[in-house]
């Protein structure tokens, strides 16, 4: 037990220098803006007295070490600065922006764990068509950019079918059914690609495993194939897929920059990219890092599922 | 002395085959089959895309006010654009920078990655943590994050765009050519170079790196496939390609405001994006399953 109480705690160490890492490059974002970065962000009329102000307000007048640690100390308090256009407090941004980025990622990969894992599973022991179509499937699903396939959908259920709408945004506060209508389009496009490498996954698991010396004991021991492979080898292909589930996390929470622009999703995603534009680089350090500090928690969370789903990794045995 | 008489002369032989007979014999090969078609399709591509200026006769900004959002005709297979380009012209155009900007950010990579890969895997201890840890970090980022926080910092446009995606795919490249090179510098002619005292970097360069370089080859006909969907993302949002250079991830943000009355501005573009991705894919899926077969032999 004490070696696994050790693994976690490694784990959960081995974090932190990487959230400094992160910490320090997220810091450094707005810095190495080429050019005066203040300046930038006000544009060439600006005055040089405004330029000043916004500058000192920034700390961009002080040491580097001193705006680092004030800008850390900060966000750690929960103040992450403010939006320097409109002067909300980048928390208020971020409290109403990110569930529905969290939202849309976290319905996208339950789509894709619901739907790839039978595939993968089928692909591995289905008849030899189910085979080639979960191969096929990959391959097209690597392929198709998911912000194409986004595009397509909207053409064929927006467009052709008028069942769905194009874009757009409901809270789940004020309707849950009007707000799921509208993510229907937003989580295919964006779970349609994890889907893909959730059944690849799968499908290689299952196969390891089925080949594996334990699972022709099994079926000498007259257990049925049913048994072995939903109870016996799904059990042991889980850790591959948690793996997956964790890496494929931050391919969402980036697609999801994407699609939430061609949906007009009012996501952390789509915050960032229009903050891009206005050169309004707070919203971006504040969007990129949370993020990144989300991305980072979800790995730890899925190494420690996996310490926990196979005692080999967090050496209990 | 005889047998190896046999298989030189077999060798021959082979040479000699009609060249069908010597293309079905490597398609039966593991992977040939995917070798050949992805290969096919970039080839393909690369001839269109060079030949452009030959095959059609238009320019891909030639603005055209009576072909506005018109309709694919015989004359303009795939339609034009709400500007009147015609859409078939600017994606062979596309062609150009979608591939030199994917195949340029894949070598940018490999230019970062491989040696840091070789290097950490040949010299183990101390070296290799720190050169890996630093790059570990880099993948604390989701990568289209990380590519558009580079984005914010520069300011858009294609160079920054190869940048951004040859620092995202150097971590993964330097894990792949790490990981091979730590299987091969056990290899018994490692050892044996290194037993007559060859240099370090002659034995990484000359004996390790040529024997690990395969799977990296197939990892980086994949990220290259992954390039050309990123860079497209990246300019369908704006921070991409700047107009009005013909990209296709622009073509497909022209589209946006358009496509249900003309779908075809966004339908063959698209395709367009898939059917090259498809073609990096197959090829990487192809040399790993050919070098899978080639290990188990």
């Amino acid at each position: 037990m004490s070696t696994r109480v050790g693994f976690v705690l490694r784990r959960v160490l081995l974090t932190i220098p990487v959230l400094f890492a992160m910490s320090i490059f997220v810091f450094l974002m707005i810095r190495l803006v080429p050019g005066d970065p203040v300046q930038t962000m006000l544009g060439i009329y600006a005055t040089p007295d405004r330029v000043a102000t916004i500058r000192s307000e920034l700390g961009f007048d002080r040491p580097l070490t001193d705006q680092y640690l004030m800008w850390i100390g900060n966000a750690l308090h929960g103040n992450l600065g403010q939006d320097f256009i409109s002067h909300v407090p980048l928390t208020d941004l971020l409290a109403q922006r990110l569930p529905v980025t969290l939202e849309l990622t976290a319905l996208s990969m339950i789509l894709a764990l619901g739907l790839g894992i039978p595939l993968g599973v089928v692909g591995a022991v289905g008849p030899r068509w189910a085979v080639v179509f979960a191969d096929l499937l990959v391959v097209g699903g690597v392929s198709i950019p998911s912000f194409w396939l986004g595009i397509m959908l909207v053409l064929l259920f927006a467009g052709v079918l008028h069942v769905l709408p194009p874009a757009g945004y409901v809270p789940i506060t004020t309707d849950v059914l009007e707000n799921l209508r509208y993510m229907i389009l937003p989580v295919l496009a964006l779970g349609a690609a994890q889907l893909v490498y959730i059944l690849r996954t799968t499908k290689a698991a299952m196969l390891t495993v089925l080949g594996s010396p334990y699972v022709i004991f099994l079926r000498a021991k007259g257990i049925s194939e049913r048994r072995i492979v939903f109870v016996h080898a799904l059990r042991n292909a889980a850790i591959p897929i948690v793996t997956v589930v964790g890496i494929q996390f931050g391919a969402l929470l980036g697609g999801a920059i994407i699609i939430e622009s061609l949906f007009a999703v009012p996501g952390v995603g789509q915050l960032v990219v229009n903050a891009i534009f206005q050169r309004n680089y707070p919203v971006v350090q504040g969007g990129v890092l949370v993020i990144a500090v989300i991305f980072i928690l979800v790995n730890l969370t899925t190494d420690l599922i996996y310490g926990a789903l196979d005692p080999r990794i967090s050496g209990t045995s | 002395m005889a047998s190896s008489v046999g298989t030189a002369h077999q060798r021959l032989g082979a040479s000699h085959a009609p060249p069908l007979r010597r293309l079905f014999r490597q398609l039966r090969e593991p992977g040939g089959v995917e070798i050949f078609i992805g290969g096919g399709i970039l080839a393909v591509l690369v001839i269109a895309t060079v030949l452009a200026p030959l095959l059609v006769s238009q320019d891909p900004n030639a603005i055209d006010a009576l072909r506005v959002l018109g309709p694919p005709n015989h004359a303009h297979p795939f339609g034009s654009d709400a500007e009147g380009r015609d859409v078939l012209v600017r994606i062979l155009y596309s062609y150009r920078v979608s591939l030199s900007v994917a195949v340029g950010s894949t070598l940018a990579a490999m230019a970062l990655s491989v040696p840091l890969g070789l290097l950490a895997g040949y010299a183990g201890g101390w070296t290799d943590t720190l050169l890996m840890r630093p790059v570990d970090s880099l993948q604390a980022f989701p990568a289209l994050l990380l590519a558009i926080a580079l984005i914010a910092i520069i300011g858009p446009g294609s160079i920054v765009v190869l940048l951004s995606i040859a620092i995202v795919h150097s971590p993964i490249l330097a894990r792949v050519i790490r990981a091979s090179v730590l299987i091969t510098r056990e290899q018994p002619y490692v050892i044996s170079a290194r037993a007559r005292g060859r240099s370090a970097l002659g034995i990484m360069f000359l004996h390790v790196l040529p024997n690990s370089l395969g799977p990296t080859l197939a990892q980086a006909s994949i990220l290259t496939a992954f390039a050309i969907q990123f860079q497209a993302a990246l300019s369908f949002v704006g921070l991409g390609t700047q107009p009005p250079t013909p990209e296709l991830g622009l073509m497909l943000y022209d589209g946006r405001d358009v496509f249900t009355i003309a779908p075809w501005v966004e339908i063959y573009p698209g395709l367009a994006l898939a059917i090259a991705a498809l073609g990096f894919i197959l090829l990487g899926n192809g040399i790993s399953r050919r070098l899978e077969a080639g290990r188990q032999r």
